[in-house]
């Protein structure tokens, strides 16, 4: 039996890649459920099945609830408040103004530099009394004497927050910029025609047309948030105390530090599993609202 | 027809595939040769050793690979880096000595992943006893070799050679010796009206007081580096938890005592004691250990809680000229000894699954000759304490505690030696809610360390 569309030896085409795929993602992948069901340690070779105990261990002890709250925290703030400024920076920057180029530009280079050197950078910045935001209000006049952005348990997730969004917000004010490019010229032209405004054009024209960018957009700072582990890595180890533990810092605090890969790989797991589901819902509900022009 | 030899095409194709990824595994699994050097130098060696194989290794062309922690030293003067290669090298001409040094963290990563997978270098760091990376995981996994035939035993301290041993044999040569301590500002002290050392935990506090209420900030601790609170610690448990117990810690790992007991619940109190009466900087959370060193350099604190490792960063001259003094934490109350926080300081090991373990331990046999000019630099590079019989205390200022604790034997080890790698940093964290403010009580911190013990414990 020929096939008119390809022939089946063809698919021998596809094994190399497919090997590849296998050993160098799936395999390690599996590799992960292997260790999460063990006492593993990262170096000796021998280990014991422990069964289910390290997912137990994780589930009555105090650092998955505080890692998933600080991770959920981490993104929904991250989700919202980038998506929102992105949006307000995209259509500032797509209004007839000089030196629009330069500003895009502007907005976008945080965007290029590493999380290393941002996290570095803003460590010096919220710094307490030596720091540029503490000389800065020394400057004004303004007393700084308990300004301690990092070192503090009420501020110092917000404090990493911020810099997520503003490294960032370039890449998501492009996409914005972008799906404003698409609105068609003549819907606006009809909108102001039956007396829109500049806010009704924005609620029913602009945005019910932007809804993908909106869903990329979302996904992205969504997974971006939810596997968070740059800034709180560099600019707070984690603390104080565990107060900016996200889920792939515990992890890595878990398998790294306390040698205990067996228990790192369970809680690899659960996150891998709250990842998808959270994306996937997300996901699903906003596809739903996309419209084409 | 024409299918079938299109299909064995195919065949032919993913047969040669397959033996090319072959190729490609085959690199990565562990009978590869230990040292992961310079791919260019290798088939030489190969070639040598062929033709001479059963010559002494003294004429066989070898690359030893070394990897240690550490910050570097300026360039040209960094002993691991620049300084033993060559020394090596003019010793021994067939031996190349490839090394490498990287950050504590880096390293503890780095290191485990190459013993695991067969890459390790010949001669590495470890640290003493349970510490993370410590000799005795090391012994017990077999990534480190039996030492016991280096010639130089005889000259190294016992409790420094029993430090590094597991099951009664040496397996790591350790640098040194370190306390921990505190080191003080003279000046600020006198300017205080402190005119008489505090020798017990009141007389500290007291201390305290007069230099803030002279407007001087009594400590700077850098508790934005978690890690930094075991320096004031562990000085405070040598002298609470120890003195009438010294074999606490075997009785931990026994399961006889807990870290919930309540003489570590008065140990954390006492630290806790210090925040609450405002005698640490302010926002020590936000500060780095490098900045807190240079609040103490510039002279705008009195006091900071360090170990000996750090000499060359607490003598750098900062803004101020002052002169400096280095005492054990006296958190001993009136009228019982001081004791000192001393330990084993961490050291050389030899890859126990290297090819050249031979020249490896020619190598160490040179450098601990106890003449030789590599010893000499090594001495003179090493910010540790010597364990080495005969070898002169390295630093003035380090004279006082030494004395103590070779005339008076009344020393403790750091405690996280005893512990697996989590417990301090479950400390560090639980502490670190007490320093900001949380409700955190110093029981709560004893109990989240006796549960992080006895859930590593038993992976042991």
């Amino acid at each position: 039996m020929k096939s008119t569309v390809m022939k089946k030896t063809m698919y021998f085409f596809a094994v190399p890649a497919l090997l590849f795929y296998l050993t160098f993602w799936i395999f390690p992948i599996t590799k992960l459920f292997q260790y999460s069901v063990t006492d593993y340690n990262g170096f000796a070779q021998t280990f014991n099945y422990i069964g289910f105990d390290n997912y137990r261990a994780l589930f009555n002890g105090g650092t998955l609830g505080n890692s998933i709250s600080n991770t959920l925290v981490y993104t929904v703030v991250s989700v919202v408040a980038g998506n929102l400024i992105g949006l307000a920076l995209a259509l500032l920057l797509n209004m007839k103004i000089r030196g629009k180029g330069f500003y895009r530009s502007i907005s976008y280079i945080p965007t290029l530099f590493s999380a290393i050197v941002v996290g570095f950078i803003w460590s010096y910045v919220y710094m307490p009394d030596s720091g540029m935001i503490a000389t800065f209000l020394d400057k004004l006049g303004i007393p700084n004497d308990n300004l301690n952005f990092l070192g503090s348990y009420s501020s110092a997730l917000y404090s990493i927050i911020f810099v997520e969004i503003w490294k960032n917000v370039g890449t998501t004010m492009i996409i914005f910029l972008a799906g404003l490019q698409t609105v068609p010229n003549d819907l606006l032209e009809a909108g102001r025609i039956d007396g829109c405004g500049g806010w009704k054009l924005l609620r029913y024209v602009k945005l019910p047309l932007l809804a993908t960018s909106i869903t990329i957009n979302t996904t992205l700072s969504l997974i971006n948030g939810l596997k968070a582990f740059d800034f709180p890595f560099i600019m707070t180890n984690g603390g104080p105390g565990t107060s900016t533990n996200t889920l792939i810092y515990s992890i890595y605090k878990m398998a790294f530090t306390e040698q205990m890969f067996g228990k790192a790989s369970a809680l690899g797991i659960i996150s891998f599993i709250l990842i998808i589901a959270v994306t996937a819902v997300s996901v699903l509900l906003m596809n739903r609202k996309e419209v084409s022009a | 027809m024409k299918t079938r030899s299109k299909k064995r095409t195919g065949t032919l194709l993913l047969a040669l595939m397959l033996t090319l990824l072959a190729g490609c595994g085959s690199g990565s699994n562990g009978n590869q040769p230990a040292n992961n050097g310079n791919a260019s130098t290798k088939p030489e060696a190969e070639a040598s050793a062929a033709a001479t194989a059963d010559t002494s290794s003294s004429t066989k062309k070898v690359t030893l690979t070394m990897m240690v922690s550490g910050t570097k030293a300026p360039d040209g003067q960094d002993f691991a880096l620049d300084i033993m290669p060559k020394l090596v090298k003019e010793k021994f001409p067939n031996v190349t000595l490839e090394t490498s040094k990287l950050p504590d963290e880096q390293y503890f990563t780095s290191i485990r992943t190459k013993l695991a997978s067969g890459q390790g270098p010949d001669i590495y760091w470890v640290f003493p006893r349970n510490a993370s990376l410590g000799v005795l995981d090391m012994a017990k996994a077999g990534y480190a070799a039996d030492l016991s035939d280096l010639a130089f035993w005889d000259n190294i301290s016992q409790g420094a050679k029993e430090d590094m041993s597991y099951e009664g044999k040496p397996y790591g040569i350790a640098g040194g010796l370190d306390y921990l301590g505190v080191y003080y500002n003279q000046d600020l002290f006198k300017q205080a009206g402190i005119t008489e050392m505090p020798q017990d935990w009141p007389s500290f506090l007291e201390a305290c007081q007069k230099l803030k209420d002279a407007g001087i900030t009594p400590i700077s601790l850098a508790d934005k580096d978690p890690w930094f609170l075991q320096f004031g610690m562990y000085q405070i448990a040598a002298n609470v938890v120890y003195p009438d117990e010294m074999d606490f810690d075997t009785k931990l790992q026994a399961g006889e005592k807990s870290l919930s007991d309540p003489k570590w619940a008065a140990t954390i109190s006492k630290m806790k004691e210090l925040y609450d009466k405002g005698y640490v900087v302010k926002n020590s959370l936000g500060l780095g250990s490098a900045q807190a060193a240079q609040l103490f350099i510039d002279g705008k604190s009195a006091m900071i809680f360090d170990g000996t490792w750090d000499y060359a960063t607490l003598t750098a001259k900062g803004a101020a000229d002052f002169t400096r003094g280095f005492f054990s934490l006296p958190a001993n109350e009136a009228g019982q000894p001081t004791y000192v926080s001393a330990a084993t300081a961490a050291g050389f090991a030899l890859n126990a699954k290297s090819e050249n373990l031979d020249v490896a331990k020619e190598v160490m046999n040179y450098l601990f000759d106890g003449q030789s000019d590599l010893f000499k630099a090594w001495t003179g590079a090493n910010s540790s304490i010597s364990v080495y019989k005969g070898v002169a205390l390295n630093h003035e200022l380090f004279k006082e505690v030494n004395d103590s604790y070779l005339n008076n034997g009344k020393s403790v080890y750091f405690p996280n030696q005893m512990w697996p790698t989590g417990v301090a940093e479950e400390m560090e964290a639980k502490f670190a809610e007490i320093i900001g403010g949380r409700k955190t009580t110093p029981e709560q911190v004893t109990e989240a360390m006796d549960a992080k013990f006895k859930e590593l414990w038993k992976n042991k």
